[in-house]
């Protein structure tokens, strides 16, 4: 029994160091346990050990003279108030013991509740945006889907009267009409680039991701966008091109960007300018440049460039011409690609728009196909 | 190879078919026949004989897709070609749409002044 005790004992102080040093919730549970065996053991052999000797001094007060009765009967008290006062020792000892552990218990347990309180928060909060995320994205696939069936009949209309399918026109309507058949075309452009945008970054475009030799796309970005840059009296010219080099992406999401961005370049730059096209390898990565002679990008239109919608000045005509999605596009696509989009410019002397695309490894041909 | 006259048409929406009706007869030259649902060119599409089907995906009652597999049950129309007309152009869906045994799609919005040209490159593409 008293092994016993003693056992419970160390269990006890081990268990409560080890919540103490560790925090561990086990270590609690056990010193809390063996607390409460041992109160249980303890109480219950006192109570038993004061049975016994009460019912020991009885015997001998019978046995023994009267004489010596008084003797033994103090002994025996003192007996008793020592044995007592050990064991109201004992029991406030493990009173304490227990109380203290019912504190930290409940300590314990309001702690985790909190815990559990705050993530069962946080979840609330991330199903909460995740719901918004969907509903955005579903509401946007569902205007562009729905804005197709009107703008179909309304461009179809226009187009054909404009190209005169339908009869021909005196100057003056012919002119409104150009007008509503351009601006009916900036609305399919702009419910293709919505749905472009949303579904690059709800991830639902798949990217076909493959080694390219840059040099070869960089060269054909250049020449089918040509035509476009006649249109602002604007030559695309290749700077230098590191020959070799291989870039992990999907060709024709690349080739988005690079329209996206010589077009930009086109638009901005002033008639009989240069646009130059060129590349730099940067250790793992290689720095893809377009760059313009414009007027450069006002010091507060820096920051918001790359969000949707943003233009610097919606007065300017060149501006009307797009859907001030170019750029959110480029960006969602470059960082799908796992590379980087940004921009160095000085007012007054140009803009230069970089994308950093990792380095691949050339692709042997054979596994082409 | 034969050449393209007989189109038959089916779209829901009365706009977009006036202005397709419209595209394939001036523009293109074709003997067209309309369908407002699939229900109709289901009825009328044997006894017009067409050289290719235009077929909308999204229409209410039968859809577009549906409306394919119903046509391909009449035996006169087992093999004419049928090109989807969609404003859902997912590639997974462009891809769902060529599996089930169309010539080709086309994306609304379509401009309908090159809308006959498509289609004949289209015609000129089968079977190559």
């Amino acid at each position: 029994m008293k092994a016993q005790l003693r056992d419970l004992a160390l269990e006890y102080s081990a268990a409560l160091s080890e919540y103490i040093a560790k925090g561990s919730e086990a270590a609690l549970l056990q010193a809390y346990q063996a607390g409460r065996t041992a109160l249980a053991e303890g109480v219950g052999m006192l109570d038993l050990a004061t049975i016994h000797q009460e019912s020991l001094v009885a015997a001998l007060l019978e046995r023994l003279a009267p004489e010596a009765s008084q003797v033994i009967v103090q002994r025996a008290s003192q007996f008793f108030a020592e044995s007592l006062v050990a064991f109201e020792m004992t029991h406030r000892g493990l009173k304490e013991a227990t109380a203290t552990l019912r504190d930290s218990n409940r300590e314990l347990q309001h702690q985790v509740r909190s815990v559990l309180e705050e993530q069962s928060a946080t979840r609330h909060q991330l199903e909460e945006q995740r719901r918004l995320e969907r509903l955005k994205d579903e509401f946007i696939s569902i205007v562009s889907h729905e804005l197709r069936t009107p703008l179909t009949s309304i461009h179809g209309s226009l187009g054909l009267v404009s190209s005169g399918r339908a009869g021909e026109l005196p100057p003056k309507v012919s002119h409104l009409v150009e007008i509503a058949y351009r601006n009916s075309q900036r609305l399919v452009r702009l419910a293709g680039d919505l749905l472009d945008l949303q579904r690059i970054e709800s991830g639902s475009l798949a990217f076909e991701l493959r080694s390219h030799e840059l040099a070869g796309l960089l060269q054909a970005a250049l020449e089918a966008n040509q035509p476009y840059g006649n249109r602002f009296e604007v030559a695309f010219v290749p700077g230098p091109i590191p020959p070799g080099v291989h870039v992990r992406a999907d060709a024709d999401r690349l080739m988005q960007v690079l329209t996206n961005l010589l077009s930009n370049a086109a638009k901005f730059s002033p008639p009989q300018a240069e646009v130059t096209l060129d590349a730099e390898r940067r250790g793992p990565e290689v720095r893809v440049r377009v760059s313009d002679h414009g007027p450069g990008i006002p010091e507060e239109f820096r920051q918001r460039i790359f969000q949707r919608f943003a233009q610097a000045d919606s007065s300017s005509t060149r501006q009307r011409e797009g859907t001030g999605l170019g750029l959110s596009i480029s960006k969602a696509i470059v960082e799908r690609m796992g590379g980087r989009i940004g921009f160095e410019t000085q007012e007054g002397v140009g803009t230069t728009f970089f994308v950093d695309l990792p380095v691949a490894e050339a692709e042997p041909r054979a596994e082409e196909g | 190879m034969r050449q393209l006259r007989r189109v038959l048409l089916v779209e829901d929406d009365p706009d977009v078919r006036a202005v397709t009706d419209f595209a394939l007869r001036s523009v293109g030259g074709f003997c067209v026949e309309v369908c407002a649902s699939a229900q109709e060119a289901l009825e009328r599409a044997e006894a017009f004989a067409p050289d290719l089907i235009l077929l909308d995906v999204m229409m209410a009652g039968i859809d577009g897709p549906a409306a394919l597999l119903a046509l391909r049950e009449i035996p006169a129309l087992v093999r004419t070609p049928v090109v989807f007309v969609t404003a859902k152009i997912q590639p997974q869906e462009t891809a769902r749409y060529k599996a089930m045994g169309s010539l080709g799609v086309i994306g609304k919005p379509f401009d309908p002044t090159t809308l006959t040209e498509t289609l004949h490159e289209m015609w000129q593409q089968q079977g190559s």
